[in-house]
C-alpha cells in the first residue's frame, strides 16, 4: 500500500492496488493521479448521491474463484436510471467490475477486444438493437440494451479518471446461461468485458455496508 | 429522518403534497405517488413530474412500506401496479430488500405468488421451458399486459398503458412468464404461495378454498393430489392396523368339541354340553357344526348359548346338507356338510350349550319301515349321522373387513374425484393443444 498526501487538502491518501492511477480523496473528493511518487490533482469527483446498496469500499469476498476486496466505485446514469459499477482487487493483483443494477450483480472482467463482427462493428461505428445477437469470446450473447451513459459520481481508487459528465456509449449484452458483456466507448477508446450474473450469496461477501432498520440477509451475514 | 438512522428519504409529492417515501434509493427511478398517482421522476434531484394525475387513493391489501419475512428473507413493500389483459386483472407488489434485491407479489383471485426475475432464460423443449429441471408448459400465449395504475417506487421508467407481451408457461405450484417489447424481454419465475405463507408473512387472508364450478389459478396446485398423497400413509396405517385387528382378535382360542349323533328321520335330539367359560367382558363365539356323514339329506342344527346364571340365550342356526348322483353329465354334488356360526359379543359367564339336532333323507336309498307309535314311514337301517361342534371363541367377520376397507377406500375416492373436477377446471383454460397425459401427471405431483 502507498500513500501520498492530497494535493489539494493534504489528508493521507493511501493506494491499495499498486497498479491503479487514480484515487478520489476521501475528504474533500479531489481526484488524486499519482505518477510514480509525486501526487496531481485533477479536478473534483461529484458527490455520490445516497443510495441503499449493500456494496462497500472495503468489502470483502469471493469472485472468480479467489478473494477480492472493493476498492473504488463508478457510478453511471442514463435517461431511466443509475447504476453501480465497484472496482474489485482480486487476490492475483487484477482487478475486475461488480456491475450493481436493478439489485441484481454481475462480476465482468475485461478483455483484449474481440475481433468477432459484432464487436468489430461497434468498434467501426457501426450501432447495436436489443435483440440482434452475436459472438463474444466464444460465446452467443444477444444485445440487452444500447445507451449512452454518464459519470455521476465516483469514490475509491480507480483504473482511469472519472469526472463527473463523463459520457460513454454503453452496450450490454446478455445470453441464456447468465452470462454477460458490456461493450464501452468513451474518450479513452473501446473497452469490452465480459463475465456473469452472480448473487450476492455466492459471493459470500463480508464487510457488507450495514444499512439502518435492515438485519443482514441470513444467507450473506 | 437524518441519513444515519433510516433508508428511507421521504418528499413532498410535486403534484398534491403529500408526503411519499422513498426506500430503495438510488435504484428507484419512477415514483409513483400513493395519494394523487402522479409519476415522479426520481432520478432527478428536483422529483420532476413526469405525468400528472389526480386519482383516488388506491387501496393496497399490502400498504406500502410494510414488511414481512417471505421464505427466510424480509421484504419491505415499495411499489403496486395493477395490471390487466383482457381475461383478467391482477396486482403486482415490488418487494425490495437491499441485501437481496427485487421480488414480485402477484395476486390474483385471492391467490398469491412470489415471483423473481430470472438471470437466465429458460431452456426451451418443444412447447415446455425448463428451469432447474423443472418442466413447465406453455399455457398462454401472446396476451398484452397492460399497465392500469401504480404506486410507489420503481427501479424502471414505468408507465400507465404501457404493454407488453406475455406468455405463460406453467407447472402446478409455479408460473414461468416471460414478458417482452421490442428493447427487453425477462423473464419471471412465480411460486404461488400457501394461505399459511402470505399470511405469515403479509397478514392478508387466505386464499379462498376451491369449490366445484370455480375457476383455479392456472398455476394453482389441486389441494386434493397433496390430500390423496396424505392419505396413503394413514390408509395403509389404517390397513395394516385392520389386518392386525383382524388376526388378533378374530383368532379363535380355546376350541372345545362336542358330538351327538343323529339318526335321519329319527326323533330330534336335543343335548346340552358345558360349561362354557367365557371370561372377556364381551366376545364373539364362533360353533363349527360339521356333519361328515350326511348324504343325500340334510341336518337341523339349532345352537343355544344359555347362559347358566341368567338364561339369557344367544341362539344360531345350522343346515348342512348334501346330496349327489349321477346323470348324463356324470357325477354331481351340492349342498355342505360344514357350517360356521358366528355368535357376536356374549357378555362374560358360564354358559351351556343347547344344542338340538334332527336328521332327514331324501331319496331311494335305504328302507323305510312302519312305525305304529308315529302311524309314519320312517327310514330303517340308516347309519346314525354325527355332528361334531366345535366351539371357539372369537370370530372373524369377514363383512366388516370388507366394510372397514371400504372406509379406508372411500376419502382418497372422494379426493380423486374432486381432484379430476379440479384439473379438469384448470386444464380447461390452457391455450393451444389441449392437456395431454403430461399435464395431468404433472397436477398430480403437486409441490
Amino acid at each position: 500500500m502507498q500513500s501520498v498526501a492530497c494535493p489539494n487538502c493534504g489528508a493521507e491518501v493511501s493506494f491499495r492496488s499498486p497498479a491503479l492511477p487514480v484515487r478520489v480523496c476521501d475528504h474533500c473528493r479531489t481526484l488524486v493521479v499519482r505518477y510514480s511518487q509525486s501526487a496531481q490533482a485533477m479536478g473534483e469527483a461529484a458527490v455520490l448521491p445516497f443510495d441503499v446498496s449493500p456494496i462497500q469500499i472495503g468489502t470483502q469476498g469471493q469472485c472468480f474463484d479467489q478473494g477480492f476486496t472493493v476498492i473504488g466505485r463508478v457510478r453511471w446514469a442514463w435517461d431511466d436510471g443509475a447504476w453501480n459499477e465497484w472496482l474489485m482487487l482480486l487476490d492475483d493483483g487484477s482487478h475486475a467490475w461488480m456491475g450493481e443494477a436493478m439489485g441484481q450483480f454481475m462480476a465482468l472482467r475485461e478483455v483484449e477486444l474481440d475481433t468477432a463482427p459484432l464487436i468489430w462493428g461497434l468498434l467501426n461505428g457501426g450501432e447495436a438493437v436489443p435483440g440482434q445477437s452475436g459472438s463474444i469470446a466464444g460465446h452467443a450473447y444477444e444485445v440487452a440494451d444500447v445507451r449512452t451513459v454518464r459519470c455521476i459520481g465516483c469514490e475509491g481508487e480507480l483504473p482511469f479518471t472519472a469526472p463527473a459528465g463523463w459520457e460513454a456509449l454503453s452496450v450490454d449484452f446478455r445470453n441464456a446461461d447468465g452470462r454477460s458483456a458490456s461493450f464501452q466507448k468513451d474518450r479513452h477508446g473501446p473497452s469490452l468485458y465480459v463475465g456473469h450474473y452472480v448473487t450476492l450469496a455466492s459471493l459470500t461477501p463480508r464487510n457488507l455496508r450495514s444499512l439502518p432498520g435492515w438485519s443482514l440477509h441470513p444467507h450473506v451475514a | 429522518m437524518s441519513p444515519d438512522d433510516s433508508c428511507v428519504r421521504t418528499l413532498a409529492c410535486p403534484a398534491c403534497g403529500g408526503t411519499i417515501a422513498m426506500r430503495a434509493a438510488g435504484y428507484t427511478v419512477t415514483l409513483a405517488c400513493e395519494y394523487c398517482g402522479t409519476l415522479i421522476d426520481a432520478t432527478n434531484p428536483d422529483a420532476r413530474i413526469i405525468t400528472r394525475y389526480h386519482e383516488l387513493q388506491a387501496f393496497l391489501a399490502i400498504p406500502l412500506g410494510m414488511r414481512g419475512t417471505l421464505r427466510g428473507v424480509e421484504w419491505e413493500v415499495v411499489g403496486w401496479m395493477q395490471r390487466a389483459d383482457g381475461w383478467a386483472t391482477w396486482e403486482e407488489y415490488l418487494l425490495f430488500n437491499p441485501y437481496a434485491g427485487y421480488r414480485w407479489l402477484i395476486a390474483q383471485n385471492g391467490h398469491w405468488s412470489f415471483g423473481t426475475m430470472l438471470t437466465a432464460a429458460p431452456r426451451l423443449d418443444g412447447a415446455d421451458a425448463i428451469v432447474a429441471g423443472r418442466r413447465f408448459t406453455v399455457f398462454y400465449g401472446g396476451n398484452s399486459a397492460r399497465v392500469l395504475r401504480v404506486a410507489g417506487e420503481f427501479y424502471w421508467r414505468v408507465k400507465i398503458g404501457e404493454t407488453v407481451r406475455a406468455t405463460d408457461y406453467v407447472r402446478p405450484g409455479a408460473m414461468l412468464s416471460l414478458e417482452q417489447n421490442d428493447r427487453e424481454r425477462s423473464w419471471t419465475l412465480n411460486e404461488w404461495l400457501s394461505g399459511k405463507e402470505i399470511r405469515a408473512a403479509f397478514d392478508v387472508p387466505p386464499p379462498p378454498a376451491w369449490l366445484p364450478g370455480m375457476t383455479p389459478l392456472a398455476h394453482q396446485p389441486s389441494p386434493f393430489a397433496r390430500r390423496i398423497k396424505g392419505w396413503w400413509p394413514i390408509g395403509a396405517v389404517a390397513f395394516v392396523a385392520l389386518l392386525l385387528m383382524l388376526s388378533l382378535f378374530g383368532a379363535t382360542m380355546q376350541p372345545q368339541r362336542f358330538s351327538l349323533s343323529v339318526t335321519p328321520d329319527g326323533p330330534s335330539v336335543s343335548q346340552t354340553f358345558g360349561p362354557i367359560v367365557l371370561p372377556l367382558a364381551r366376545q364373539a363365539m364362533t360353533v363349527e357344526a360339521h356333519t361328515p356323514g350326511v348324504e343325500q339329506g340334510w341336518v337341523d342344527v339349532d345352537v343355544s348359548f344359555v347362559n347358566r346364571k341368567t338364561q339369557d340365550r344367544y341362539d344360531a342356526y345350522a343346515l348342512n346338507e348334501h346330496y349327489s348322483g349321477q346323470d348324463s353329465d356324470g357325477y354331481w354334488s351340492e349342498g355342505d356338510r360344514s357350517q360356521t356360526l358366528k355368535v357376536a359379543s356374549l357378555p362374560a359367564g358360564t354358559y351351556d350349550l343347547v344344542v338340538d339336532a334332527q336328521a332327514h333323507h331324501w331319496g331311494s336309498s335305504g328302507s323305510f319301515a312302519y312305525d305304529p307309535s308315529s302311524g309314519t314311514y320312517k327310514s330303517d337301517g340308516l347309519p346314525p349321522v354325527e355332528v361334531v361342534l366345535t366351539v371357539a371363541r372369537g370370530a372373524r367377520f369377514l363383512s366388516n373387513f370388507w366394510l372397514a376397507t371400504l372406509m379406508i377406500l372411500a376419502p382418497p375416492l372422494l379426493m380423486l374425484l374432486f381432484h379430476i373436477l379440479f384439473e379438469n377446471a384448470r386444464l380447461a383454460q390452457k391455450d393451444g393443444a389441449p392437456a395431454d397425459a403430461d399435464d395431468w401427471w404433472q397436477g398430480m405431483q403437486s409441490p
